[in-house]
């Protein structure tokens, strides 16, 4: 039986493992699609932006501010700071630019249920415009983000857009440069090679765009979700709507400075996709509107936060069966192998690898071997909140709170130019 | 055996094991690569490269004013660049006068000689006539261009006016221009963006309309492709809109997807196979093929064009309009002579007129 079980952990192991190689090696060799990267000149729809707050007093004017510049019609743009319950000084900051700024519309929410969701659901009744993008208040877009993320909705088939996330606050902390990594991996990597490959771009929630009559056709925002991403991405692909990642729509965030923060970051976002696993594998297996491999894919996203504790499941039998003598020949190494590719917030290391040097970033690949570290903390803190999350369907569930990513930042950053590619002649 | 072996196995397997972190330790302690990546700041217009050599030369322009009022020829240093300031009619571009420049700023018109080939950047104020089997870097002129038969252009040229490329001429790189373009069969182009593109017959070299087989713009042609009252019709397979039909939808098909003569769409229409549109047939919004996309005779799209492949586009076409500018983008593109387009026309691999 505990054979069985571990054949069963080395073969999940053994397909992420081959999924990481297929993404990088495509990533690396492969055919690259961006086929809106280049829309220029189009009659650019009216968008609204909304921009998720609670408790952002200390960067939402960065990204107020970093909204002014895009490169986008005035007349076409709807700037909504979605206010929620913040005790800070969110509200006054936003007031105060609204003064001298009139066409941003704020939205005050200041009852009802908490999460990102339930404040976008309220949010989304101001919303008038059939595009709308959503960021965190602690994003600083670009000056041509907004086209780049509107410009793939020209495509009838896409519900959502997703951009790339960059960390500003690198160079602070060891974690924080760990963490540049691993997001290398993840998006210059993992999700553009998904959007060659045509699977299952991820829509992450920020840096982000959604149609609103798709959103509308699948009932809105879910506000029992823990991870609203995730669930949007597979409600709409259920639905027949695609999403696409969009790897030039580059966009700064700030990452965790501390461990305790990271930590907490993870396991909710763990708990959440978990959540969605749950809930969409079954519809996603079904799904008559999507092809085989994307299936699949689809299926295989879903799972990779079950990873964790299946991993260390498997390292805890491998263990148990070598001492009672049975033959599991290489299964330990193999074990090992798959540890270092499998997990680390969707990037494997090799990914990472992969990923710094497309990214033209020559020395903080030397960094690789430290990402053992946080691949351990994450695997743990993915264990522990399936672990939670397992005695929480056991045993009743908890009041869903808004668990927010602390903040570093104390001032604003804009004052100073951020680092930027500049054309050429 | 010494006591100092033990010690030494230790420190030789504590070396051993730090020794792959050791990069790590370095950088960690180093920071030499601890800034955030760079982002694209720059909004990705085509007409950029010529902005910021606008931008750079600017300075310069009261003295090339003093050079035309003195007839003479000067040459500058400005931030690493070698710049020659011409301010007379006659300049030929003399090889020997243009080695080891960086750009050759001109207050006349520019006349390339036919099979020079200039590898500075060349800024004109009034106009520049490059001539036949002639090279050139890149070019920014305030007035109109013409690239003369099978001459090339490597980098990129804008003209605030319009751009005349004669039959067999090639532009690599970037091609801008603020009123026209005008493409001669068997030229060349990579990225172009004006408000105007036409592709014309040889015979049509004078500045008369091409011919008008195309019918004008109608008020409907530019509707509201985003309007969320629009059905969206997914169709697995191949998807047929017949002969002269109509259809007010966003359209998806998993397989080839294909508008019959003088058929209209007002949406949107996605394949993931070939699109084809023949002849007469309309498109009031976008079209987004996985494969190829063909536009037959006489046809129209609102725009925006993107297929992953290919382009096609037949004779006396139009995508887009003058207020309602667009994108085709694809890896190749090919236009027959006789079509217009109007916004920006990006072919990632090559693009090409064909007769």
């Amino acid at each position: 039986m505990l054979l069985v079980l571990f054949r069963l952990t080395l073969f999940l192991i053994c397909i992420y493992t081959v999924r990481h190689y297929w993404f990088t090696l495509n990533r690396l060799f492969g055919r690259q699609r961006h086929p809106y990267v280049d829309l220029e000149n189009a009659a650019w729809p009216a968008v609204t932006v909304l921009i998720a707050a609670h408790n952002e007093e200390a960067v939402v004017t960065d990204i107020l501010k970093a909204l002014m510049e895009v490169d986008y019609p005035r007349e076409q743009l709807t700037i909504v700071p979605v206010n929620d319950r913040s005790t800070d000084r969110t509200r006054e900051i936003i007031d105060a630019f609204v003064e001298e700024h009139p066409f941003v519309e704020p939205f005050h929410r200041v009852s009802g249920k908490p999460g990102k969701a339930a404040a976008l659901k309220d949010a989304m009744e101001l919303v008038k415009t059939e595009i709308v993008l959503i960021f965190d208040a602690d994003y600083i877009p670009g000056k041509a983000l907004i086209r780049q993320l509107v410009a793939p909705f020209f495509d009838p088939e896409i519900g959502a857009v997703m951009g790339r996330v960059v960390p500003l606050n690198v160079g602070k902390k060891s974690l924080t440069r760990l963490l540049d990594l691993e997001r290398s991996g993840g998006y210059q990597v993992d999700q553009q090679a998904r959007m060659n490959l045509r699977l299952v771009p991820q829509y992450g929630g920020t840096v982000a765009g959604v149609r609103k009559s798709a959103l509308d056709e699948i009932g809105g925002w879910n506000e029992d979700a823990l991870a609203e991403d995730t669930d949007l991405t597979y409600r709409l692909l259920c639905a027949g709507w695609k999403t696409v990642y969009e790897n030039r729509a580059e966009c700064y965030e700030e990452v965790p400075e501390r461990w305790p923060v990271r930590v907490r970051q993870i396991k909710r976002w763990a708990k959440g996709h978990n959540q969605a696993m749950a809930r969409y594998i079954g519809d996603t297996a079904k799904c008559s509107e999507l092809g085989r491999w994307e299936r699949i894919d689809g299926m295989l996203l879903l799972g990779v936060y079950v990873m964790g504790p299946v991993l260390l499941l498997g390292w805890l039998l491998a263990v148990v069966l070598f001492y009672n003598g049975a033959q599991i020949g290489g299964g330990l190494t193999v074990l090992a192998l798959g540890a270092f590719t499998t997990l680390g917030n969707f990037a494997a290391f090799f990914e990472i690898a992969a990923a710094a040097r497309l990214d033209g970033s020559r020395q903080r690949i030397r960094l690789l071997p430290l990402t053992l570290f946080g691949f351990i903390v994450s695997l743990i803190s993915v264990s522990q909140a399936a672990w939670q999350q397992a005695e929480e369907s056991l045993f009743g569930t908890k009041e869903l709170v808004w668990d927010k990513t602390e903040r570093s930042r104390v001032a604003p950053v804009l004052e100073d130019p951020l680092p930027a590619f500049e054309e050429s002649v | 055996m010494s006591a100092w072996a033990p010690l030494a196995l230790t420190s030789l397997t504590a070396a051993l094991l730090a020794l792959p972190v050791t990069p790590a330790l370095f950088e960690l302690w180093k920071r030499a690569d601890a800034a955030p990546l760079p982002t694209s700041r720059h909004d990705g217009r085509i007409g950029n490269f010529a902005e910021v050599f606008r931008s750079r030369l600017h300075p310069l322009l009261p003295q090339l004013e003093q050079c035309r009022n003195q007839r003479e020829l000067s040459r500058v240093s400005m931030e690493g660049m070698e710049v020659l300031l011409v301010g007379r009619d006659d300049f030929d571009f003399d090889p020997r006068l243009t080695e080891g420049i960086s750009a050759v700023m001109l207050s006349e018109a520019a006349l390339i000689p036919p099979g020079y080939v200039v590898e500075a950047d060349v800024y004109t104020g009034i106009g520049l006539d490059l001539g036949e089997c002639a090279a050139l870097r890149a070019a920014l002129c305030e007035g109109d261009i013409i690239l003369g038969e099978n001459s090339a252009v490597l980098r990129w040229l804008h003209a605030d006016g319009s751009i005349f490329l004669r039959r067999g001429s090639n532009a690599y790189g970037r091609l801008s221009a603020g009123r026209s373009i005008r493409l001669e069969p068997e030229c060349g182009f990579e990225r172009m963006s004006a408000p105007q593109i036409t592709t014309v017959d040889t015979d049509q070299r004078d500045d008369s309309p091409p011919q008008r087989d195309v019918r004008e713009l109608q008020p409907a042609d530019v509707c509201d492709r985003f309007a969320s009252s629009r059905p969206r019709l997914r169709i697995q397979g191949n998807f047929v809109l017949p002969a002269g039909e109509t259809l007010n939808a966003n359209v998806i098909a998993t397989g080839e997807l294909r508008l019959a003569a003088g058929a209209r769409l007002f949406g949107s229409a996605k394949s993931y196979k070939d699109t084809v549109i023949d002849e007469d047939a309309c498109v009031h919004g976008s079209i987004v093929s996985g494969e190829t996309a063909r536009l037959g005779p006489r046809c129209f799209v609102a725009g925006p064009l993107m297929a992953e492949s290919n382009v096609l586009i037949a004779r006396g076409s139009r995508v887009g309009g003058p207020d309602a500018l667009t994108t085709i983008s694809s890896d190749g593109v090919r236009i027959a002579a006789g079509c217009h387009l109007h916004g920006t026309v990006w072919a990632r691999v090559r693009g090409s007129v064909e007769a």
